[in-house]
């Protein structure tokens, strides 16, 4: 079973980057998404990000994060052509201005959701958490509890997969093509869910502290995370992001 | 040796209100010593490790009596982190205490925190892989690692720490016969080389009996019997009262014993011991090499069950074959044809094909070539809610099929989804609750894991199905629910029911499968009678299943010593046979 936020192993210079450096990429492409404000830049920025996506050789993983997110996307169209009252009709209930405000909020929620996933694709956790602590002096603690979130979240789909192949099993009729009645069928499953999260959770604790987790210092990294030449250039290709971003 | 833990009158609840679940233990074990833990559930094993590794009193909350010294020191007055200096645990749950996606990251990440020299940080990696046996998986993503593999991980990721004892909570849980083999050669070569006591709770008996040095034996929170292997299984029957197996072969030398046959009151833990002594029983009994063997007589466990003649199956597999998208695993010309009221077990290796194969069955997979037949239904344009209602599954974990309030409303759940009758699902499921002695109106996660399992197979028996599908129905039972959990399973099938089962323990398999299917790589590599199946020494190979102790021993002795012991499949008929030929003498 492979998943979305897994690491992908590779070689390549976004492979290579601090991951700090990463972190502020995606940052940054993010940030210039909220700002800029015209078609042109929002479809750069987000051809951008598939672009490193496919330079690292992640984007089919990335094209499957896309194929559910495009759905809710259109969803989001819609609402807004249905609430944005203000400029011409066009047909129906469609106006140009929501038209236009429809389709940047549709590209916004593109762009705000792959770089960092992208970024998670390209990076190891335990690199992501010792360079954070080391660069960013984020305590260790807070670390470790974020990419455990990450980490878990494979865990308990899988975990909820089986739940789910369980109950079909008992001839639960998860297969009905209503997606109200279906929804209606999956709430009972948070219950078993739940124990079984809270009891991992607390094994994780009690694993981690027999595991020396709480004399751990931001000395305590075997790996060390300098920047290099090329963290710098990203740097500054951050930079110049988010000021294209406030320009356009 | 010097001890390394103490453990005096030693007593835990979790909760003023609790009952016991350690009732005053006093315990010495030795630095180097192999201990074995068993018990039936509840017996506390799980609580008398978190007391050896200091996760009580540091993170389990409740009542402490007595003392547990470490090394000397009271756990009590030092810190957790201090304690695992010492004491490695590994966890139950694996999943839960890795915290990398990459091996060497899983083994850094205590080293880092004990704070290692960095210059000696990579020699300690390199030794504890080759020293585990994983060196080669070094930059392994975890993800893609097999169950024996990660187990190996988990047991690196404590041991890179160095500690002096090592305790693991039943790390062969989920394991095929091969692979929980391997792990415990991997802590026999710990224990012995570096000289790490290893402290293991474990279920299954015959890994106990050949590889620890000493075995605890706990019932109701205290420690019932304590000594060598020998000692301990020369008590077979004392075992059993409590709930806990012994070898097959114990079971035989303690039969031969109080017949007065031998007079060798040391258990046999193995097949070969076994074989020795019934060689050393029978020598100079003259002519016993010509005795042939009887028509075998149907074991006690497996009814006699007259096949309605002409039956229809009803379930066939006609040339099925399975690719799970993206590639990987597949199973490939699956043939199998199951008639009412038989019970068919499926043996092989972790990755056979076991489990596609009983999920091709119920319908949650759809066969990418060949047929799937359940009750006369085409599973390909049949949905599942639909094949549901004439196959039930016992899944090996309770917790994902239990998803109601109360176990009425648990057992009735799967009828009612079948159309029946609120009313008439209730009475039903009442009466099967009633049978099994289960609390009616109680919360089902309120339950002990072992009654958890009873409250599942109660929503499966009330289903009256055509088919019952048990995915290893006894992992995480001992002895005793086991035993419950394959005679209700017995009774189905006298009553029409047709069982497959899938089950890593091949005692249980040949007590009460008629036939089996061996498996291997997604293909079928033999069907037939159970006995005869195990009896095959090459096809056992083949499939890297180890036959049962009993059914192994009387196939050397018919070789070696006399046709008369061909085919026995049950310990009371080997006994039998020894006595029937020392009567010719």
């Amino acid at each position: 079973m492979l998943n979305v936020i897994d690491y992908v192993p590779g070689n390549t210079l976004l492979h290579r980057l601090n991951p700090v450096a990463k972190l502020a990429l995606a940052a940054s492409i993010i940030a210039a998404t909220f700002l800029a404000n015209t078609y042109a830049a929002l479809v750069g920025l987000l051809l951008f990000t598939l672009l490193l996506a496919a330079y690292a050789d992640v984007f089919d993983r990335l094209a499957r994060l896309l194929k559910l997110l495009v759905p809710i996307a259109l969803i989001m169209l819609v609402l807004q052509l249905a609430f944005v009252r203000s400029g011409e009709p066009l047909f129906a209930f469609v106006t140009d201005e929501g038209l236009i405000t429809g389709g940047k909020a549709c590209l916004r929620l593109l762009g705000v959701a792959l770089p960092l996933v992208l970024m998670l694709m390209v990076t190891k956790l335990t690199d992501l958490a010792n360079a954070c602590v080391e660069k960013l002096h984020i305590p260790y603690k807070y670390a470790f509890t974020f990419t455990t979130a990450l980490r878990f979240v494979p865990v308990f789909s899988q975990e909820m997969n089986a739940i789910m192949e369980a109950q079909t099993a008992r001839g639960v009729q998860y297969d009905t093509k209503n997606p109200f009645k279906k929804m209606q069928l999956m709430l009972p499953l948070c219950v078993p869910l739940l124990i079984s999260s809270v009891s991992k959770t607390d094994a994780t604790a009690l694993a981690a502290e027999q595991r020396g987790f709480y004399l751990r210092t931001r000395e305590s990294s075997y790996r060390r995370y300098p920047f290099a030449a090329r963290d710098m250039v990203v740097f500054a290709v951050c930079i110049v992001l988010i000021v294209g971003g406030i320009l356009l | 040796m010097a001890t390394i833990i103490e453990m005096d009158n030693v007593s835990f609840s979790y909760g003023s209100e609790a009952e016991h679940a350690l009732d005053d233990v006093s315990l010495r074990v030795d630095e180097g010593d192999f201990v074995g833990i068993i018990g039936p559930s509840g017996a506390g094993k799980s609580t008398l490790a978190a007391c050896l590794s200091g996760a009580i009193p540091h993170h389990f909350t409740g009542e402490l009596f007595g003392s547990t010294r470490i090394a000397g020191q009271d756990t009590c007055d030092v810190t957790l982190t201090d304690i695992s200096r010492i004491v490695g645990s590994v966890a139950q749950d694996i999943d839960a205490q890795m915290v990398a996606s990459v091996v060497e990251d899983e083994l850094l990440f205590g080293l880092e925190n004990f704070g290692i020299p960095h210059d000696q940080i990579e020699g300690r990696i390199a030794r504890t892989l080759a020293t585990v046996g994983i060196a080669d998986l070094r930059d392994r993503e975890i993800a893609t690692l097999s169950g024996g593999q990660k187990q190996k991980v988990a047991i690196a990721a404590i041991l890179a720490l160095e500690p002096r004892v090592l305790v693991l909570d039943e790390p062969t849980a989920a394991l095929d016969p091969v692979s929980s083999r391997v792990v415990f050669d991997t802590l026999a070569d710990i224990n012995r080389r570096l000289g790490v006591t290893v402290i293991v709770i474990e279920q299954k008996v015959a890994l106990l009996s050949s590889y620890c040095s000493h075995i605890m034996v706990m019932d109701h929170g205290h420690i019932a019997l304590a000594g060598t292997p020998h000692e301990v299984f020369g008590q077979s029957d004392h075992l059993r009262a409590i709930g806990v197996d012994s070898p097959r072969t114990a079971r035989i030398s303690n039969s031969l014993l109080r017949d007065g046959l031998t007079a060798r009151t040391e258990p046999c833990l193995n097949v070969t011991e076994a074989e020795a002594l019934i060689r050393e029983v029978l020598a100079g009994v003259p002519g016993i090499a010509d005795v042939a063997a009887d028509e075998p007589e149907p074991s006690p466990h497996v009814s006699v069950r007259p096949r309605a003649e002409g039956a229809d199956p009803v379930l066939t597999f006609t040339k099925v074959g399975f690719t799970y998208p993206g590639g990987g695993a597949s199973v490939n010309d699956l043939d199998m044809t199951v008639y009412p009221g038989e019970l068919v077990g499926i043996v092989g290796q972790n990755g056979a094909g076991k489990t596609t194969l009983t999920k091709l069955l119920n319908g949650l997979l759809k066969p990418t070539r060949g047929e799937v037949r359940v009750a006369g239904l085409d599973t390909r344009t049949t949905p599942v809610s639909t094949v549901a209602a004439h196959v039930a599954t016992l899944f090996q974990n309770p917790d994902r099929q239990i998803c109601k309030n109360t176990v009425l409303d648990e057992v009735a759940f799967g009828l009612e989804l079948t159309g029946i009758d609120p009313s008439a699902a209730r009475e039903r499921a009442r009466r099967v609750i009633k049978r099994f002695g289960l609390p009616a109106t109680e919360a089902p996660f309120s339950l002990s894991r072992g009654q958890r399992q009873m409250v599942a197979l109660a929503g499966v028996v009330v289903m009256e199905p055509d088919i019952v599908v048990l995915d290893e129905p006894t992992s995480g039972l001992d002895y005793r629910e086991c035993m419950t959990v394959m005679e209700t399973v017995r009774d189905m099938a006298d009553q029409g029911s047709a069982v497959i089962m899938v089950c890593h323990d091949m005692e249980v398999v040949s007590d009460f499968a008629e036939r089996i299917v061996v498996m291997a790589d997604g293909r079928i590599l033999g069907r037939g009678p159970a006995s005869e199946l195990f009896a095959d020494a090459a096809l056992m190979d083949k499939a890297s299943v180890t036959p049962p102790q009993v059914i192994d021993l009387s196939a050397r002795l018919a070789r070696g010593v006399s046709p008369a012991f061909a085919r026995i499949t049950e310990v009371s008929d080997v006994v039998r046979t020894v006595k029937e030929l020392m009567g010719r003498a």
